[in-house]
């Protein structure tokens, strides 16, 4: 399950708190007979990187999310524990829920995915509102990331 | 002296899936010359040609960000963990003129 019904009226109310900010997050899982779940939401840091060096990172939090390198340690630590990242999730600001050249771009390393088994959930929130929301998997086939057929949970 | 070295997901490809890995180093320069000397896959994606760390990449010591220590000649020792924090990163439309601020390496 890419998000279940909680989680993702979790991160659908995250995202329009943080309008007109993007908002990030992860959904990792421990595999088992009852698989754990953890719904991790990240904090942006992007305008902190846009004001500090405008030239490198010129854009700001309204079109781009940077991850805190200090919620990608607490990752880790959960991946020690068995925790594996299952889903990635951000939003697009007045902007159609696809998967960017950005998005495309950061979600390699050296031309292959950073996170193979992950899904990457991006939503378009318009105006406060989130509009839709599209799935995307690594399809080693074509070598992009396409749109995943995806039953939205309620909630 | 073993120092703890955290190897995230998008790097594993290049470390035979080890998630962890102990090397023996006086400082943080010397703990990547020694995991590109083991894991020859690894050179190109934590430094560039010039020996410099990737803007996209972020290193800590315990935690700590070695931009705020002594950067690659942070010393270490016996005991210290060092994880390798590749950026999580992306974002929406492209900026009008064109800049798309990737994140850049």
């Amino acid at each position: 399950m890419i998000l279940t019904p909680e989680e993702y009226a979790r991160i659908r109310a995250q995202a329009v708190a943080e309008y007109p900010g993007e908002c990030c997050g992860v959904v990792m899982e421990r595999p088992g007979a009852t698989p754990e779940r953890l719904l991790l939401p990240c904090r942006n840091i992007q305008d902190e990187l846009h004001a500090k060096d405008p030239q490198r990172h010129p854009r700001d939090a309204r079109t781009a999310y940077y991850i805190d390198p200090k919620d990608l340690i607490a990752m880790g630590r959960r991946e020690a524990q068995g925790f594996r990242v299952l889903t990635i999730y951000h939003s697009h600001i007045d902007a159609g829920a696809y998967f960017s050249d950005t998005d495309k771009h950061n979600a390699l390393v050296n031309g292959e995915p950073a996170y193979p088994e992950a899904t990457y959930v991006v939503l378009s929130v318009l105006e406060r509102r989130v509009a839709e929301t599209t799935a995307f998997r690594w399809d080693a086939a074509h070598r992009d990331f396409l749109p995943v057929d995806w039953q939205k949970p309620e909630g | 002296m073993s120092i703890d070295v955290y190897i995230p997901t998008p790097f594993r490809r290049a470390t035979n899936n080890k998630d962890r890995v102990s090397v023996e180093a006086r400082d943080v320069r010397g703990l990547l010359d020694e995991l590109e000397g083991r894991f020859s896959a690894l050179k190109g994606l934590v430094r560039n040609e010039a020996g410099e760390i990737h803007h996209h990449v972020n290193l800590y010591v315990n935690s700590e960000a070695i931009e705020s220590l002594q950067g690659l000649q942070t010393s270490l020792k016996d005991g210290d963990e060092v994880s390798i924090i590749p950026a999580l990163a992306g974002g929406g439309p492209a900026l009008a003129g064109g800049g798309l601020g990737l994140v850049g390496g």
